[in-house]
């Protein structure tokens, strides 16, 4: 799957620390984001959620004017944007404060470019998902939108636990997924004793996807902990 | 106050013994003094005595035997003796009392004989001849003057006494309790006190009656104590807000660190030497994130001020996820973990913290990979046991001397101690992973890995099933 669509996604990072927000803009740079906003106080940065829309928020905690929780809890009055919060409050508290408020993900400083990188192109995947419904595997391609595998000439249909199985897959394209976090995916909250009729749909998509559903090459098992989905990166 | 029933108990036992003590003490005395009191009766015998050995002789003469005269002497006493057919005292001793009448009636003699006679105590005896009578020094002893009992009551003396005896113990008894559960009511807010002291809540006993004095020495003592609590808590407050504080503050200057660290390992414009210094920097730079996460937890947890978050959790998902993070990371594949458990333990149910555990088994694997830089395999592997569970990290690296295990297990960590010797400066890691286990109710274990490196086991108690 080709992400470089996310790459084209207005950022507002919202740092006190200009060497921060500096440091943030190459980082993010380099990783081929451009279009980037920044601001130093809560009162900027909400006026700029208001004017320029971005479409994902960095935001720091602890802010000159105001909480950063507080103003999270105002751009979300008007704004369902994805918020990303940076901090060196370190606290698991704060941590679940953050996450419990609806915050799509919690980062303590000091932290690794490649990390924030990582956790900012998965949340934008998650939330803007729609606009690449198509992804190339090593025998087929799937086509999101239409929940249908595109096989060479044939083309089979998806069912739902299929289709939202392998959207949690291809979104962590690449990655191990767990059992559990399959489960939690397609059966809800408490996923026990859920494990074989996981790998029952595993079977069947692999006999939709798979060229030799035996020996799978695109839906591979890591034993005891998961399965990991390897897709072909296609230029669009 | 749940000991006041021994209490009576006890002090009832006592009561009791010494009662009892007492009657056989008593008992004893009186058979004693009986015994001496046998005496008493020599008035009679004394009589009986001079009886015997009057004799009469020739021409109506009485002669005393040497006997009778030494019997009378002994007791200091005058004998008479009157005869039967005229009531006239036909025979005396020679030392007879002027006072004394020489002629007697019936009635006189039936008085003397229960009595006395002009004030002196007599004693009876018979003769062939008539009566003797004996006369003692006025005042060696007392008669009863009426001997005669109602039969019924010496019939059921027995009863009579075991009555008598119940009567005393019960009185005893109800005055005891009366006196102690007096006395207990004013102990009673006293022991409380005491017995509140040690926990937590607040002590005020009221002083006032008999044991003022030590109701305000109770009272000053939980003032004390909580003073002296308060003050440790500060103290205690003090120290981790202070890491905490310090961990934060550098938290921001190491990000810019890490962060230009980390992207000049990957620039294209530097050469392959210099993105060698800046993976360094990056390295280094994580390793003092690391230590500042840890210090940070580790005080915590020392301080009992790290919020618990305890929910159950399936441990089996949550060391899935563990390792998936871990693996998901390690992008060059230096570190392959693998989780041996066995199938049928898809869910393994504990009560915990989740970030607290995720982290704990998360050091476990740091552990193995920074003491292990050329790479090594990790073995995960989850057992039930009885009614807890185990989880094991363990590598294939280069492992541990004895000598370093024996020390990683024995000596505490310096953050423990008191003396800030250099030698046991390990990591704080496993010293995490260790008050991690023991918030839980569990332990951690260390030793050689059957697979030939390091080994750690962290036992948890699994939620009993309802």
């Amino acid at each position: 799957m080709s992400f470089d669509y996310i790459k084209e996604k207005k950022i507002l990072l919202v740092d006190d620390e200009p060497d921060i927000l500096e440091m943030l803009i190459s980082i993010l740079k380099e990783d081929g984001y451009s279009k980037i906003e920044t601001a130093a106080t809560a009162a900027e940065a909400f006026r700029l959620c208001r004017s320029h829309q971005p479409q994902i928020a960095v935001l720091d905690v602890m802010l000159p004017d105001e909480d950063g929780f507080s103003l999270f809890g105002r751009i979300r009055e008007f704004s369902d944007l994805p918020v990303l919060f940076l901090t060196a409050r370190g606290e698991d508290d704060d941590k679940f404060k953050g996450l419990g408020l609806g915050a799509d993900d919690y980062m303590v400083k000091p932290f690794l470019p490649l990390e924030l990188t990582l956790r900012i192109s998965a949340i934008l995947r998650r939330c803007y998902k729609n606009e690449a419904a198509y992804v190339t595997l090593d025998a087929c391609s799937i086509d999101f939108t239409r929940a249908e595998i595109i096989k060479g000439q044939d083309i089979i249909a998806l069912t739902a636990k299929e289709h939202e199985l392998l959207s949690v897959l291809s979104r962590n394209a690449g990655r191990i997924v767990t059992i559990d976090m399959l489960c939690e995916a397609l059966w809800g909250d408490n996923p026990f004793g859920y494990e074989n009729s996981l790998m029952a749909h595993i079977r069947r998509i692999r006999e939709k996807i798979e060229a030799n559903p035996s020996r799978p090459v695109s839906l591979v098992t890591v034993k005891g902990l998961g399965y990991r989905l390897i897709t072909k990166e296609v230029p669009r | 106050m749940k000991s006041i029933p021994k209490l009576i108990r006890r002090f009832f036992g006592v009561l009791m013994f010494s009662l009892f003590l007492m009657v056989f003490l008593n008992l004893a005395l009186l058979i004693i003094f009986s015994y001496k009191q046998i005496g008493n009766g020599s008035a009679w015998t004394c009589a009986d005595t001079v009886s015997f050995s009057l004799t009469a002789g020739s021409d109506h003469q009485y002669i005393l035997s040497q006997d009778g005269m030494d019997a009378l002497r002994q007791k200091n006493a005058w004998a008479i003796l009157i005869d039967n057919q005229d009531m006239k005292v036909v025979w005396h001793s020679e030392n007879l009392p002027s006072d004394i009448p020489l002629q007697y009636d019936l009635g006189w003699i039936s008085l003397l004989t229960r009595g006395y006679l002009n004030d002196y105590p007599t004693a009876t005896s018979e003769h062939t001849d008539g009566l003797i009578v004996l006369g003692f020094p006025k005042k060696s002893y007392w008669k009863l003057m009426w001997n005669t009992f109602d039969y019924q009551m010496i019939a059921h003396m027995p009863q009579t006494i075991l009555i008598f005896l119940f009567l005393n113990l019960l009185l005893l008894l109800i005055i005891y309790l009366t006196v102690t559960f007096r006395l207990l009511r004013s102990v009673r807010p006293i022991v409380d006190g005491v017995e509140r002291l040690p926990g937590d809540e607040e002590v005020y006993v009221k002083e006032k009656g008999l044991f003022s004095g030590i109701a305000q020495a109770i009272n000053k003592t939980a003032e004390k104590l909580k003073h002296q609590e308060y003050e440790l808590k500060k103290q205690e407050q003090a120290r981790a807000n202070w890491i905490s504080g310090v961990s934060h503050d550098i938290r921001t200057p190491l990000s810019m660190v890490m962060g230009y660290a980390g992207q000049l390992e990957t620039s294209p414009f530097l050469s392959p030497e210099d993105q060698k210094k800046a993976a360094v920097i990056r390295q280094q730079s994580m390793r003092m994130k690391n230590l500042i996460n840890d210090l940070n937890l580790a005080s915590k947890l020392e301080y009992n001020m790290q919020p618990l978050n305890l929910i159950p959790i399936n441990l089996t998902g949550l060391i899935r996820q563990t390792i998936v993070d871990f693996l998901n990371m390690d992008l060059d594949g230096k570190y392959p973990i693998e989780l041996l458990t066995d199938d049928s333990i898809s869910v393994c149910m504990v009560t915990g913290d989740k970030s607290l555990l995720k982290r704990a088994v998360s050091n476990l694997i740091i552990n193995a990979q920074v003491h292990n830089p050329k790479g090594c395999r990790i073995f995960i592997c989850i057992n039930l046991l009885k009614d807890s569970c185990s989880v094991s990290v363990e590598d294939d690296g280069e492992g541990i001397s004895d000598e370093q295990l024996e020390r990683l297990v024995k000596t505490p960590h310096y953050m423990m101690c008191g003396n800030s010797t250099s030698d046991q400066r390990h990591g704080l890691g496993l010293m995490i992973v260790r008050q991690i286990a023991e918030v839980h109710g569990g332990s951690l274990d260390l030793m050689h890995s059957t697979h030939g490196g390091f080994c750690a086991v962290i036992y948890l108690p699994l939620i009993s099933v309802e």
